[in-house]
C-alpha cells in the first residue's frame, strides 16, 4: 500500500534492466511504429557514426512509466500524471539501465519525484597483467570516446575474474508526478 | 543556414499542424508493447481484447505514429510562394526530450480509435553548434473525444537538416 501520511521527501524507488538486445529493440520498433533502421540494423547505424545500434530516444521512457505502474500496483493506490525527461545519453544493447526516481516534493495527494535514468555500459574485463579477459560489445565496438574519459564517465571495479571496465552515465533526467488515492 | 533558422523560428513557432493522425489501437498491438518492458499485469496483457488497457509506455507508440504522420504535412511557405518542409535532411533529426501529461485523461483500450491534433510551439536555436529546436505540442483523444494524453515533444535538428 502507498500512502501519502507514509512518503517523505528523498526516498527513493528504482529499478534495473539489463536485458537489451537487438532482437527486444526489432520487437520494440514494431510495436512502437518507430521503424528508424538507426534502432534495428547495425550497417545503417555505423553508416550514421553511431558505430552500432542505439535503443529508441522513447524506450528508456517505457521503464520509467514502469516503475510507477508497479509502484502503484497498477493504479490501485494512484496514478501517474505527469513524466518529462530530457534525453541525455545514448542507450546501447547490453546496457545496464537504471531508473531511479526521489520524492521532491508532497503537495496535497500529488508527489513529485526527480528522475534520473543511467546506464551501466560493459567495456572489458583484465586480468592483473592488464591483459584483456574478456570484452564486450561496448569494448568490441568503441563505444566509449574521449569525451566519457575526460568527463570521468569510465570507472573499475573488481570482479571475479579480473578488473572489469564500465562507463556509467546518465541517459535522461527529469520530474515525474503521481497522484495517490489516500 | 543562420537564414533558415530565422525563418523556421519566425514561422514555425505557433503554427498548427494541418490534419490529424489517426491511430487504430489493436489488443495483440498493446501486448506485444507490454511485453518489450516486461509488464505482465493481466489489466494490459489479458486474454479478452476488450477488456485490456495499454500501460503508460503506450504512449510512445502512439507519440511516434502521430509525429511520423504529422510532421510531413507540416508545409511551410517561404517568401516567393514556394513550399518547404520543415526537415530538409531527416536524418539530422534527434528526440532531445519528451513529456506526457496525463491529467484528466482516460485510458486508452484495445480497440479505441484515436485522433492525434499537432501544433509547433517554441523554437529556437543554440547558436554553439547551430542546433535547431522545436517543440511540438500533442493532444490525443479517443473516438469519444475524450482526452488520453497530452504530448510535448522537443525535436533537435543538427545544423544542415532545416
Amino acid at each position: 500500500m502507498v500512502k501519502i501520511a507514509d512518503l517523505k521527501v528523498g526516498d527513493v524507488i528504482k529499478i534495473e534492466f539489463d536485458q537489451i538486445t537487438r532482437e527486444l529493440l526489432k520487437k520494440y520498433a514494431k510495436s512502437s511504429g518507430d521503424t528508424n533502421p538507426i534502432h534495428t540494423n547495425d550497417a545503417i547505424a555505423e553508416r550514421a557514426r553511431l558505430k552500432g545500434v542505439i535503443a529508441h530516444g522513447l524506450f528508456s521512457f517505457g521503464f520509467a512509466t514502469k516503475l510507477f505502474e508497479d509502484y502503484l500496483n497498477q493504479g490501485e493506490f494512484g496514478e501517474l500524471i505527469d513524466l518529462n525527461l530530457e534525453m541525455r545519453g545514448m542507450v546501447r544493447c547490453g546496457d545496464n539501465l537504471i531508473t531511479e526516481a526521489t520524492i521532491s516534493k508532497i503537495e496535497g495527494k500529488k508527489v513529485t519525484f526527480d528522475m534520473k535514468q543511467t546506464t551501466i555500459t560493459k567495456v572489458d574485463i583484465k586480468d592483473k597483467g592488464g591483459n584483456i579477459v574478456k570484452q564486450f560489445e561496448a569494448g568490441e565496438r568503441g563505444y566509449v570516446s574521449e569525451k566519457d574519459i575526460a568527463q570521468g564517465l569510465i570507472h573499475e571495479k573488481e570482479v571475479s575474474e579480473g578488473i572489469l571496465t564500465y562507463r556509467e552515465r546518465m541517459a535522461t533526467h527529469g520530474t515525474a508526478i503521481i497522484e495517490l488515492k489516500e | 543556414m543562420r537564414k533558415n533558422a530565422e525563418f523556421l523560428m519566425k514561422t514555425l513557432a505557433g503554427m498548427e499542424i494541418p490534419g490529424e493522425a489517426r491511430i487504430n489501437v489493436r489488443a495483440r498491438v498493446i501486448r506485444a508493447f507490454a511485453e518489450c518492458f516486461g509488464i505482465t499485469d493481466p489489466k494490459y496483457v489479458g486474454e479478452i481484447d476488450e477488456e485490456i488497457i495499454a500501460p503508460k509506455a503506450f504512449a510512445n507508440s502512439f507519440t511516434v505514429k502521430s509525429f511520423y504522420i504529422l510532421i510531413p504535412s507540416s508545409k511551410l511557405t517561404l517568401p516567393d510562394g514556394t513550399q518547404r518542409d520543415f526537415l530538409l535532411n531527416p536524418n539530422k533529426l534527434l528526440h532531445a526530450g519528451n513529456r506526457y501529461n496525463w491529467e484528466g485523461c482516460v485510458p486508452v483500450r484495445a480497440k479505441d480509435k484515436l485522433r492525434g491534433k499537432g501544433k509547433w510551439s517554441k523554437v529556437w536555436l543554440v547558436e554553439k553548434n547551430m542546433t535547431l529546436f522545436a517543440e511540438l505540442l500533442l493532444e490525443v483523444r479517443n473516438q469519444n473525444n475524450e482526452l488520453v494524453c497530452k504530448v510535448t515533444t522537443i525535436a533537435a535538428v543538427r545544423a544542415g537538416g532545416y
